[in-house]
């Protein structure tokens, strides 16, 4: 075998062994890319993602206006006078009682009204807890007010609130902020009306909504 | 030279140039665009981190804010009998809304995802969501709950549950997901009759068949609930 031969054999080794490389690294990042992408993709997709950031927005305004009012109590209270820790427990007393239920309230809000037939429990616990979480602070079915303490409950006879049958039509009041409260109306009325079981879903905004219901508080027996 | 042998030089070396610019262009497709999937998932997921840190820290300041406000309306009641009266009252809403820690009997309800199906699909059947946990609350509340807590955060009057897939978000929490564990101080006896009916949670139920969602509980003699450590939002109800 001549000299000459041998370079060229050699020549053409290298050749195969650049290619080879060149191939593997383009192969390899190829491969780690989609590995990443699919190891960052698990389990969540990037709606879910938008959601997510646009819920915690929303709560960590809501979380910034509580500190602020929290605050503003504390300054009123470490003033020292009694008639001022007198009226920060006042306004606390009105602002949890009206959360829980306990007294008439009113404020702008939503009316949905929902004719059905067959609709159950668990399908007014979904229209209230959507309405809840577009802002709710203060819900009724047909003149029952409901908290999240309240059952609603399927009987033989139909859906009760609290022990008390509510037969449909519901009419389901919400106070709370009319805007993010219509546009969560406008979903679910949309929604209903794509329900066989649903002959009319209807929605309207009031600037000042009465919920005049109660609810009686429960003694606690078990908790304390 | 021969002119052949030219020729073939040519040939090979356009043949190069071609397969250089379609293996260019397939780099590009290929590797760039996954790339700029990935730089933009991470951006958001970097935004959900600094979202759920400075969430974490409000709501450290809001509790640390309750302890410090409640001490100074338990100062201002020992000076006056009437600022006491109104103390009285206001603890004891506070309990009832969930906003200081209750202990007592209660069970215990641990929920975690199944095994996705073989022809499911898209579907996420099998991972524990915020429908669930709604429905459980319902059933305990039903049953005689006094107090609830999800994964440690404490359910209120206002509470709502939203979330996509398997997560589940609590008023204004950081979503939570599977394994999850609900604790429920009240009627031990009548929570867990509740629960061991088998024509509750029809959903919940369904899915331990289809994709194995696992559910269990158990009573315990005495639960501590923590104190919600958020906003229980009441801005825009006046009262009459």
């Amino acid at each position: 075998m001549s000299a000459r031969y041998r370079n060229r054999a050699g020549g053409r080794v290298l050749g195969v062994w650049l290619i080879a490389l060149l191939v593997a690294l383009v192969a390899t990042v190829q491969i780690r890319s989609q590995v990443e992408v699919e190891r960052s993709f698990a389990g969540t997709d990037t709606a879910s993602l938008a959601f997510l950031i646009d819920n915690l927005h929303r709560a960590n305004d809501s979380l910034q206006a509580e500190t602020a009012d929290l605050m503003q109590r504390q300054l009123t209270l470490q003033s020292g006078s009694d008639t001022a820790a007198d009226q920060v427990l006042t306004d606390e007393a009105t602002r949890l009682r009206a959360a829980e239920g306990l007294v008439p309230v009113h404020g702008p809000g939503v009316v949905l009204v929902v004719s059905a037939a067959g609709l159950q429990a668990l399908d007014l616990q979904d229209a209230l807890n959507n309405l809840a979480v577009g802002g709710a602070e203060a819900m009724s079915v047909n003149d029952r007010r409901v908290v999240l303490g309240v059952p609603v409950q399927q009987t033989p006879g139909g859906v009760t609130i609290g022990g008390v049958q509510v037969q449909p039509p519901w009419t389901i009041s919400a106070i709370g902020d009319a805007n993010r409260l219509a546009q969560a109306a406008d979903l679910m009325t949309q929604q209903m009306r794509a329900d066989r079981r649903v002959r009319q879903a209807t929605y309207r905004v009031e600037a000042d909504l009465v919920i005049r219901a109660i609810v009686t508080e429960r003694p606690f027996v078990y908790g304390s | 030279m021969s002119r052949r042998r030219v020729g073939s030089i040519f040939v090979v070396a356009a043949v190069a140039l071609a397969t250089g610019f379609l293996v260019a262009g397939q780099v590009k497709v290929q590797l760039l665009t996954p790339s700029n999937q990935v730089a933009r998932y991470q951006a958001l997921v970097r935004s959900v981190q600094e979202l759920e840190a400075s969430n974490a820290q409000s709501r450290l300041k809001i509790a640390v804010l309750r302890s410090q406000i409640d001490a100074l309306e338990a100062a201002a009641a020992q000076r006056s009998a009437a600022t006491q009266a109104l103390q009285s009252q206001v603890a004891d809403l506070r309990l009832h809304a969930g906003l200081t820690p209750l202990h007592g009997p209660g069970v215990e309800i641990d929920i975690a995802n199944g095994v996705p199906g073989a022809d499911s699909g898209g579907e996420v059947g099998y991972l524990v969501n915020f429908k669930d946990v709604q429905d459980l609350v319902n059933l305990l509340v039903a049953n005689g709950a006094e107090g609830i807590a999800v994964n440690g955060r404490r359910i209120t009057p206002l509470s709502a549950f939203s979330g996509s897939g398997g997560q589940v978000i609590i008023d204004q929490g950081p979503p939570v997901s599977a394994p999850i564990m609900v604790l429920a101080v009240g009627d031990r006896l009548r929570m867990e009759a509740a629960l061991g009916d088998p024509s509750g949670l029809p959903d919940i139920r369904a899915r331990e068949v289809q994709y194995q969602l696992q559910i269990s509980f158990r009573g315990r003699p005495d639960l501590a609930l923590p104190a919600y450590d958020s906003s229980l939002d009441t801005r825009h109800v006046g009262t009459l």
